[in-house]
């Protein structure tokens, strides 16, 4: 009786108890909103589907037995080398698997890698052109995007995946938030590249773009930055000092004021006494 | 998950929707066999080694790609002018015409901006084919030599042009050779240290000037001594009235 008691509250207990994100744990816990929305952006939503074909339909049927199954797309994991972080590979990543070869045989280990090349890619709104590592495919994308901004612009970071790609996304999304600095010598074509952009600046604050783009020790130690620039301690030195030359002041004031008021209105007969003076005077 | 993908898809791109058309990229691979079904809004159960054992449906770094169409944004010698619509291979697009800022993408705002009318029939250009210039180029570049025998005498000839040609691998036929106005007879030593040039008439309606130089050639002692880099070197005109359009040609440097 009184164990299934327990099981019961601990299965309550279990239910009810609802375990720490990572946004309510220590410093984390000061991080603004904007940030908490790259992160959704960034880690939370999922990929686009590269190196697998995704069934569009949401129920399919058993050819044999003509059983209705629900359709699951389970992704293919992806191991992301560091490497990843220096180039744009434009979604594509590494697969560990095995192959198998041949049905009587056992399988064997094998690495998927995407085929990497050095080009070049331009960006209108940087108004440079940058040597990167790519794949075949983020060249597509930028084709089909009609160009390098675009591209990251229109592309949320969970495809880009990156760290070169997301920080030069940052920059291009500061640089547009600015009207393009870097076209000051040609106002027309400075306004024609604001105009062809800014539709992307609709989707970001200032606040937002300010967080864009941060891994979550970058953000961490900005908010711990923030916090100490907020509340710097002032040494009781210059504390005391200040109360020091206040209390002074206040005290000289009085001081001033006081001997006037009395030489003029006291009465009494020492006041009265000038021994400099003549002595028929005193 | 997908909802969410969705929503943001559409906060973000507000032109067409690139992001749901079907890719085909790399690698496609296909599970040998498939991971169990899980509950309805359960968790995906854990992946076993199986799951792993990947089949390839498809390669796209083997696959042929589509043309890209690309609009010039000025005029490019031998390509065409402002305005002109491209279809070309992905690559050479990207490379030769996108990069160097010779070409823009045609998109329709590009389209427009150009005022680019694909149904309008193209302006018939002026040379006889789109090969035409670089012919031209490469012909009054080249310094042919003729080699004409020392010992015995000759009278030059279109098909010695010809077979001068052929050595320098053009292949020209003997009817598009227009000769120089004086016959030139041989062999004569003087003629080594001089230059003329010969006509060559490409697809019967572009003219190009060739400079041509005399060599006599012998076996044994009679074997003129070798020169270094004699085709660098400027000579005198053989005949005085094409010496102004000799100066113009290109020498080789």
């Amino acid at each position: 009786m009184a164990s299934s008691r327990i099981q019961a509250t601990a299965r309550q207990l279990s239910k009810t108890f609802k375990k720490k994100t990572r946004f309510e744990i220590g410093i984390a816990t000061d991080l603004p909103p904007a940030y908490k929305k790259f992160w959704r952006e960034w880690k939370v939503l999922k990929p686009a589907a590269v190196h697998y074909v995704p069934q569009e339909s949401k129920w399919k049927r058993d050819e044999l037995t003509g059983e209705t199954l629900p359709v699951q797309n389970i992704p293919i994991p992806l191991k992301y080398p560091s490497e990843i972080h220096e180039g744009i590979w434009g979604g594509e990543a590494v697969i560990k698997g095995f192959q198998k070869r041949d049905p009587r045989r056992r399988r064997v280990p094998h690495y998927w890698v995407p085929v990497l090349k050095r080009t070049v890619v331009k960006s209108e709104i940087l108004n440079t052109n940058l040597s990167v590592t790519v794949t075949d495919r983020t060249i597509k994308l930028i084709n089909d995007h009609y160009g390098f901004d675009h591209y990251l612009l229109k592309t949320p970071a969970c495809d880009l995946v990156s760290m070169l790609a997301l920080k030069l996304k940052k920059q291009i999304l500061i640089e547009l938030m600015n009207g393009c600095p870097r076209y000051e010598y040609d106002p027309a074509k400075q306004k024609d590249i604001y105009n062809e952009y800014k539709t992307y600046l609709s989707s970001y604050t200032p606040e937002e773009i300010e967080w864009y783009g941060l891994t979550w020790y970058e953000a961490l130690s900005k908010v711990a930055k923030m916090k100490e620039a907020a509340n710097k301690p002032v040494p009781l030195k210059s504390v005391y000092r200040k109360n020091l030359v206040e209390k002074l002041r206040a005290a000289n004031k009085e001081s001033d004021n006081s001997p006037a008021e009395d030489i003029s209105t006291t009465t009494s007969w020492l006041s009265k006494m000038n021994p400099f003076g003549k002595k028929d005077e005193a | 998950m997908f909802g969410l993908r969705l929503a943001l898809s559409k906060t973000i791109a507000t032109g067409p929707n690139l992001i749901h058309q079907q890719t085909r990229n790399t690698f496609v691979l296909k599970r040998k066999w498939p991971p169990p079904l899980h509950k309805k809004g359960g968790k995906p159960s854990k992946l076993r080694a199986r799951h792993f054992v990947y089949d390839l449906i498809e390669d796209t770094s083997v696959t042929k790609k589509s043309d890209l169409k690309i609009i010039l944004n000025q005029f490019v010698d031998g390509v065409g002018n402002q305005g002109d619509v491209l279809s070309l291979r992905p690559t050479i697009a990207y490379r030769d015409y996108l990069l160097p800022g010779l070409a823009v993408y045609a998109n329709p705002e590009n389209l427009e901006k150009y005022q680019v009318d694909e149904s309008k029939p193209k302006v018939t250009s002026k040379y006889s084919s789109p090969y035409v210039q670089r012919t031209m180029g490469c012909l009054s570049r080249l310094v042919l030599q003729i080699i004409m025998s020392k010992t015995e005498p000759w009278t030059l000839q279109p098909w010695h042009i010809r077979a001068s040609f052929r050595k320098a691998c053009y292949v020209v036929p003997e009817h598009a050779i227009i000769m120089p106005p004086v016959t030139i007879t041989g062999p004569d030593l003087s003629l080594q240290e001089k230059e003329f040039y010969v006509t060559v008439k490409i697809n019967n309606k572009e003219e190009v000037n060739v400079r041509c130089r005399i060599h006599h050639w012998a076996t044994g002692l009679e074997r003129l001594p070798w020169v270094k880099d004699h085709w660098k070197k400027p000579f005198e005109a053989l005949i005085p009235e094409q010496a102004s359009v000799l100066e113009n040609l290109p020498l080789p440097t």
